[in-house]
């Protein structure tokens, strides 16, 4: 199952290789991933799409509780993804 | 006032007057500072027995610990403990020495990249860029570590910042959070509950951790439900309740595994479906409807699906789930189990058996004694035979399984808790895994009790050798073990050596009435098992019970 995911947090130097971290451990594979800053590097906003069998919830919950993240949206889901492709 | 000294004064604002560790060049400023501070510093003899005393003091007072360590070697060495810390829900604070500013990233000398290795193994981690964050960031450590389900936090701290001028920081007082109840859940809850016809509970260290012990055993008092624990839940249900099984799961009770197996309500109240309580997850109380109360929102669902989950404070909903309820049946089925699968201590021959030991302990032992183990074979012995009414009374590396483990928490309690007694129970392979420690002991005088029960094995490992590697024990066996009486006698401490079951009683008494520390070493057979043990990927009710 993909899954298309949006990331609002406060940035900080290793606030990206947190997050990534948790995506590989709860076991997801990122395929695509966009990252920026705002506010004058105050925030991080992330946009990826990521791969696996496991429920979402299970990487959207593990996201939503690291510090300095704000909120976590689940865009879209695979047959929502190959229907606007 | 440098940022070292702003450290010292912080953690005395947060009320910590004791803290572990050991120096090195890049956490000198810091040591300079505790020097004569008015924070008690207690020197262990390697980082990882600085943290895992910390974490025992943690548990045993439910307070936040602190270890302090160098920047290198000195943060590599805590990595063990934090993740025993993280997998156990422990609140540690964790201070380490970094390089200066302009030498990060330049492979200085005793520069490791702490932040990003700890990134796995605590709930968070900062890295102090400047001296205005030093101040927030304690703050916000002690707040994270400690808050919702608790953690260890780490806080890299350069040597320049400890040095440079602190910057003085208002301290916010946030206002406390009153949380709704949700009570259309509590409604729902209710129903099921009184719908219920073999409702079970399900106990884990969270309870402890929520300080909701008191509403807890209130709960359990109006609703009479029976009740397994896991291992970080013992000490949480009174041994001798009525209708409590003892601890679930691989060496969990037979009472307890079968009462899961059976039940049609699951109340899993601060506890995570861990594998070694479940066995096979597919067969895992399979007639259950479940409840699942937990604080932390990302463990429901996780790997069991439930009818029902709340994750406010524990002490908020257990008061508000009282309701007498009608289940005698179940009620006399869980007698009956407690009195046909009691634990049985007749045992042939003149050899120690470990179970006995354990349960004349727990009895010979004062109140309020707190039991730190090790890992392996004694550990389950530990959590199946001697009986605890306190969970801070029973330290037990549960979801890490970290060897070593014992003796460095022994201490952490000890100084936690001077006027309690404070046992070690260990193992002849854990033992040495941190046996350093005994460096500690006599450094400071601690009156730390050492049990350690040696088989000359690793037990655990020759057990599941013996059971399902075909009896091929690969670097198991450790008749080569050095003279324990003897080591210890080298740190100051006495001790003795028994190998009879006459020499028990006076050998106990001996070991529970010495003025200061003490080591009972207890030879015995490599056989002994422990039982009973769920095979792995077998479910709950399909327990071995011997080698036959």
């Amino acid at each position: 199952m993909k899954s298309q995911l949006t990331i609002e947090s406060q940035n900080s130097p290793e606030l990206l290789e947190r997050l990534l971290r948790v995506v590989r451990h709860r076991g997801f594979n990122v395929q695509t991933l966009q990252a920026e800053t705002t506010d004058n590097e105050q925030n991080l906003h992330l946009s990826l799409t990521v791969y696996s069998e496991r429920e979402i919830s299970l990487l959207t919950k593990q996201l939503e509780k690291i510090f300095g993240v704000t909120k976590v949206s689940l865009l879209a889901q695979q047959a929502e993804i190959k229907a606007s492709a | 006032m440098n940022g070292a000294n702003f450290v010292v004064q912080a953690l005395k604002q947060h009320n910590i007057s004791q803290v572990f560790g050991y120096p090195g060049g890049a956490i000198m400023p810091l040591y300079d500072a505790l020097y004569d501070g008015g924070v008690d510093h207690l020197l262990c003899r390697h980082e990882q027995g600085a943290v895992m005393a910390a974490i025992g003091y943690a548990r045993s007072t439910g307070n936040v610990g602190v270890c302090i360590a160098t920047s290198g070697p000195g943060a590599t060495n805590l990595i063990t403990g934090l993740a025993d810390a993280m997998m156990d829900s422990v609140p540690v604070v964790a201070i380490t020495g970094q390089v200066a500013s302009h030498l990060i990233g330049t492979d200085a000398f005793q520069e490791i990249d702490v932040l990003g290795l700890s990134l796995a193994c605590t709930k968070h981690s900062f890295m102090v860029q400047n001296a205005e964050q030093l101040g927030p960031i304690i703050e916000q450590a002690f707040e994270l570590a400690a808050s919702g389900r608790p953690g260890p936090v780490l806080i890299d701290i350069p040597k320049d910042i400890q040095l440079g001028d602190a910057v003085n920081f208002a301290s916010i007082c946030k206002a406390p959070i009153t949380e709704k109840v949700d009570q259309e859940a509590i409604n729902k809850a209710l129903a099921m509950i009184s719908d219920a016809q073999k409702p079970l509970l399900y106990v884990g260290g969270g309870v402890g951790m929520a300080k909701a012990i008191t509403p807890l055993r209130q709960f359990i008092n109006t609703t009479k439900i029976p009740s397994v624990c896991t291992l970080k839940g013992i000490g949480a249900i009174e041994h001798d309740s009525d209708y409590f099984l003892g601890m679930v799961g691989m060496h969990g009770s037979k009472a307890s595994n079968f009462a899961i197996q059976e039940c049609d309500l699951l109340i899993a109240i601060g506890a995570r479906f861990d594998d070694r309580v479940t066995g096979k997850l597919d067969e895992f109380a399979p007639h259950a409807k479940v409840i699942h109360l937990d604080i932390d929102a990302a463990e429901v669902d996780k790997l069991r699906t439930v009818e029902l989950s709340m994750t406010e404070d524990l002490k908020h909903i257990l008061p508000l789930l009282e309701v007498e309820i009608s289940i005698e049946d179940w009620q006399q089925k869980a007698l009956t189990m407690k009195v046909d699968f009691a634990n049985r201590y007749d045992h042939p021959g003149e050899a120690i058996f470990a179970p006995a030991l354990l349960r004349q302990l727990a009895q010979m032992q004062p109140r309020d004694t707190v039991i730190c183990t090790d890992v392996g074979q004694h550990q389950m012995w530990v959590a199946q035979h001697m009986f605890v009414d306190r969970p801070e009374n029973h330290i037990s590396s549960s979801g890490l399984g970290t060897m070593g483990f014992g003796i460095p928490a022994a201490v952490g309690a000890k100084v936690a808790r001077p006027d309690d007694m404070v046992i070690a129970v260990s193992g002849d392979g854990s033992f040495m895994m941190n046996v350093q420690e005994l460096g500690t002991i006599k450094r400071k005088k601690l009156p730390v009790k050492i049990l350690l029960i040696d088989n000359q094995r690793l037990g655990m490992v020759r057990q599941w050798q013996k059971l399902f590697f075909d009896g091929r024990y690969s670097e198991t066996i450790l008749t080569d073990n050095p003279d324990f009486v003897t080591l210890a006698s080298a740190f100051d401490i006495p001790g003795e050596t028994i190998s009879t079951k006459s020499q028990i009683q006076d050998a106990l008494t001996r070991l529970l009435e010495s003025e200061g520390a003490y080591l009972l070493h207890v030879s015995i057979s490599e056989e002994e098992n422990v039982w009973p043990l769920v095979p792995p990927g077998a479910a709950n009710d399909k327990m071995m019970e011997s080698l036959q």
